[in-house]
């Protein structure tokens, strides 16, 4: 409970271990993109697309929660009535924005969901724990902290430009890049400055051992997830073999 | 101020974090197009080209070894996530472990052999395509059972023939070349004030 207090965070949904997070993430991610159909497949896919519903709701991510519900049933409807009745041009532009929907969309709101319900110090535990060199581990937690910021960022550019008139239409897309990229990778780089200077006043860096506060470690909750997780592999690799290794 | 160290510090592994958050984020917009399957051998173009600038930026700002392996060990991580390919990773650390030599070569001072190592650092990007051409029976089947239709399938496959692969390859290094060149021209003034020529 103090651990809580310090910590700060106002999080009061369900608590799991970031690896049982992160093995859901590798979970729904690669099964529901790469993984094939028919046989037990049939059942597998549909409960992983559930998955980040369920979380996100246990989450108490109410809008995250809604707004995932109403995409991709948007996209799996579009993707059952639309498809047979359109050709050509159309059904690749309508494959393009559906399937993109449907396959990319629960990994995605997978990873919303590992973000924004474990803090940066949970991420870096449960790394530790691991045995995940930080070299790797720095890198990864600074990208999901990042990543919001980034679209934060680009917005921020986008408004500039348009305050100062300038568009797309003008017709120089090398100078487009240099406008977007070039202060989107500046302010990229202070912020990186900041960061790091937060980072090394937590002792990041030091040659002694670093202590964490968080105490994370599986729980009764976290036995579910991780059975479904054990669950859905073993049919996936199940299928690979039947399949002959699949597509990869 | 800057410690004449070797060894990558915090600070350059947030850099690199901050880095591979940004190209995997202007990956992640220029891959889109590829669901239009006339789009699919041009990624192999258009995702080199997009990323020069950071790279270069990156290999700039990060003069030691190690920023570029685990960058695209990184990458390579998210694509297996995301279902991609399981390519990209195996092959990007062979790609970026010689991009990294490259780079030492030139003691970290030249921006020519920088420009040569995002070349050959992109060969990795070709990893995503890799399941099209090792099992393409099974890809294909995977297309049609998965709801993406017999027109839609036979359309990617036309376009991606087998002889197509080593063209994607030498153009991944090719247009990652051009790309690094166009972020080392954006970039000059950068550059110049850090000391690179």
């Amino acid at each position: 409970m103090t651990a809580e207090l310090l910590r700060g965070d106002a999080y009061q949904g369900l608590r799991l271990d970031p690896r049982t997070k992160m093995a859901m993430v590798f979970v729904v991610g690669i099964i529901l993109t790469a993984g094939g159909y028919g046989g037990l497949m049939t059942y597998v896919r549909p409960a992983l697309a559930f998955m980040p519903l369920l979380l996100l709701l246990l989450s108490k991510r109410w809008s995250a929660a809604a707004f995932y519900a109403a995409a991709f049933s948007a996209a799996y409807l579009g993707e059952i009535f639309l498809l047979s009745s359109t050709f050509g041009i159309l059904n690749f532009i309508l494959l393009a924005s559906v399937g993109l929907f449907a396959r990319f969309m629960p990994g995605l709101m997978m990873g919303y969901f590992l973000v924004s319900t474990t803090t940066v110090s949970d991420f870096m535990s449960a790394m530790r724990k691991m045995h995940v060199t930080e070299k790797l581990a720095i890198p990864l937690s600074v990208m999901f902290r990042f990543f919001p910021t980034v679209r934060e960022e680009y917005g921020a550019i986008g408004d500039a430009m348009r305050m100062r008139g300038v568009s797309l239409c003008g017709g120089k897309p090398l100078k487009m890049l240099e406008y977007r990229f070039v202060p989107m990778m500046m302010c990229s780089l202070k912020i990186g400055e900041e960061l790091s200077t937060a980072a090394l006043t937590r002792g990041l860096g030091s040659p002694a051992k670093r202590t964490n506060i968080c105490r994370i470690g599986f729980h009764a909750q976290d036995i579910p997830f991780l059975m479904l997780s054990a669950f859905c592999l073993a049919a996936y690799v199940r299928w690979l073999i039947a399949n002959g290794g699949g597509a990869w | 101020m800057q410690r004449q160290d070797n060894r990558l510090n915090p600070k350059d592994l947030i850099n690199v974090g901050i880095f591979t958050a940004i190209y995997f984020v202007v990956m992640f917009a220029v891959a889109c197009l590829g669901y239009i399957p006339v789009f699919m051998p041009l990624l192999m173009a258009l995702c080199p080209l997009a990323g020069g600038i950071l790279f270069m930026l990156l290999a700039a700002k990060v003069r030691k070894f190690g920023a570029m392996l685990i960058m695209i060990i990184i990458l390579g991580l998210f694509y297996m996530v995301m279902g991609t390919s399981p390519w990209t990773l195996p092959i990007g650390v062979v790609t970026g472990l010689i991009a990294e030599f490259i780079v030492k070569s030139g003691k970290y001072q030249s921006s020519k052999k920088a420009v040569l190592a995002y070349g050959v650092w992109c060969i990795a990007i070709f990893g995503n395509l890799v399941p099209t051409f090792l099992s393409r029976d099974a890809y294909y089947e995977k297309m049609v059972s998965g709801g993406y239709g017999q027109e839609y399938a036979d359309a990617y496959m036309s376009y991606l023939p087998n002889w197509i692969a080593p063209v994607l390859v030498v153009a991944c290094f090719a247009f990652g070349c051009a790309g690094a060149m166009i972020g080392r021209a954006v970039l000059k003034k950068h550059f110049a004030r850090a000391g690179m020529a």
